[in-house]
């Protein structure tokens, strides 16, 4: 809802105005302080598209407010963008709001799920974008203000304010920032980009609603089945121990993990085939009971799985292509973390979407 | 006076003006909406027990989303929206 007050979209404040006060009370931060959005930043903010101001990007759900390329650059400049980052969040705009990434339930879900957002291509080196040690933590700029801007747009722009629409129960850590870029230098495999049809010169910006990382730790192993095997055991654990044939999985491997599974001989079609051959459980062990109703329901089996038999393995997702594999973090450790994907049954899907400019 | 500017956009979408209640259930058809989530079908089912027990209803149509993770289809919405003088749709887990 625009703000009592605000007129053609600005404010008229007196010069001993605490600006960074004003917005805490307008209710538009992220209980951070916020960049004050003046006239002079808002403009640099512009110089760095060819868009007009009053472009409409997207619609932001639920609320479905406009995302005009001003707005987007006012709420850039509250995260602490520099103008140069701008083309990258307006292409997180794009892509969240694409229908297939279901941005209308994630909003207002109980559950623990945000837009994670992935960066590929030579932005990252331009922009400084992290991939390395520390990708999902703080201290990076450009991690740390593109995330930013974009929750912030969600709440200022689509209305899903904590507590209100937003009706997560637990919320979820990465409701400040939540954006990493693609370690694609110790990649064995193709990136994410390329594996969506995207050049590798091309940079490209992917969006995928997930829960909170799981860190899981394999550090003796040294074959791919040992990696996989750490990984698929948590990976059973996504939504519940009993939720099957369901849902998505986002995987990000060290640099250590790739290679020992790469050197094995697997691609990337191999992991997710092996993941999802292996993460299965007997349908005598998925059935709610008296004591237990929480439970797999049967009426839900495909065909190809005998209901009769309570030791019919049922896997944990319709198909291999339900995982999603990326490789970052620092090149220092075996850990792989995981992240379910929001909606069990046919939920958010990841939308790759190119970085104009990129 | 310094120029500042506003974050927000106002919702898109127009408000949508509550439907009239209805007041008796007899006579009229009833549409019921599961919307996939866990349970939902069992709660329709004991509610449809009831409004058959205490009333008389000219029909009950059960309709569900594919997925609780976007709106219902355009065909099932217009099949509530052309046939039903009431929906219940059953929410949450």
């Amino acid at each position: 809802m625009a703000q009592k007050g605000s007129r053609d979209g600005t404010y008229e404040v007196t010069e001993d105005m605490d600006a960074i006060e004003f917005y805490f009370e307008q209710g538009v931060t992220d209980g951070l302080p916020v960049v004050p959005p003046t006239e002079e930043r808002v403009q640099r903010m512009l110089a760095a598209t060819s868009r007009a101001a009053d472009d409409v990007m997207a619609l932001v759900p639920p609320n479905f407010g406009a995302a005009t390329v001003e707005k987007i650059a006012v709420n850039a400049v509250m995260a602490g963008c520099k103008p140069e980052y701008l083309p990258v969040v307006m292409a997180g705009v794009e892509a969240m709001c694409d229908e297939r990434v279901s941005l209308h339930g994630v909003q207002g879900t109980t559950h623990t799920s945000t837009p994670l957002f992935i960066i590929n291509g030579p932005i990252r080196h331009r922009l400084d974008i992290n991939c390395a040690a520390g990708v999902f933590g703080s201290g990076w700029r450009a991690n740390a203000t593109i995330g930013r801007a974009l929750r912030l747009m969600m709440v200022n722009l689509g209305g899903a304010r904590p507590g209100e629409i937003d009706k997560s129960c637990m919320g979820h850590p990465g409701k400040f920032s939540f954006l990493i870029g693609e370690y694609e230098e110790m990649n064995p495999w193709e990136p994410l980009h390329v594996e969506r049809g995207f050049a590798p010169d091309q940079s490209a910006l992917s969006v995928y609603c997930c829960d909170a990382p799981q860190c899981l730790t394999n550090n003796a192993g040294r074959t791919a089945a040992s990696i996989l095997n750490t990984i698929g055991a948590a990976m059973a654990t996504g939504w519940n121990d009993k939720t099957m044939l369901a849902g998505s999985y986002m995987l990000v491997m060290s640099p250590e993990h790739a290679k020992t599974i790469a050197d094995n001989g697997l691609s990337k079609q191999d992991v997710k085939r092996y993941l999802y051959e292996h993460v299965r459980r007997p349908l005598g062990e998925l059935l709610p009971t008296p004591e237990d109703p929480e439970g797999f329901n049967v009426a839900r089996l495909p065909k190809w799985l005998d209901p009769a038999d309570a030791t019919t393995l049922v896997p944990k997702v319709l198909s291999p292509e339900a995982i999603i594999l990326v490789v970052a973090g620092g090149t220092a450790g075996r850990f792989t973390l995981q992240m379910t994907g929001w909606g069990g049954g046919s939920g958010t899907q990841l939308v790759t979407v190119p970085i104009e400019d990129g | 006076m310094v120029k500042l500017y506003d974050p927000t956009a106002a919702p898109t979408q127009n408000a949508t003006p509550l439907a009239s209640r209805v007041t008796d259930l007899n006579g009229k058809v009833i549409g019921m909406l599961d919307i996939s989530k866990p349970n939902g079908n069992y709660f329709l089912d004991r509610l449809a027990e009831r409004i058959q027990a205490d009333f008389q209803p000219k029909r009950i149509i059960r309709t569900m989303k594919p997925t609780f993770t976007r709106p219902a289809p355009e065909e099932v919405r217009k099949e509530l929206e052309q046939q039903c003088d009431m929906v219940i749709e059953a929410l949450a887990d």
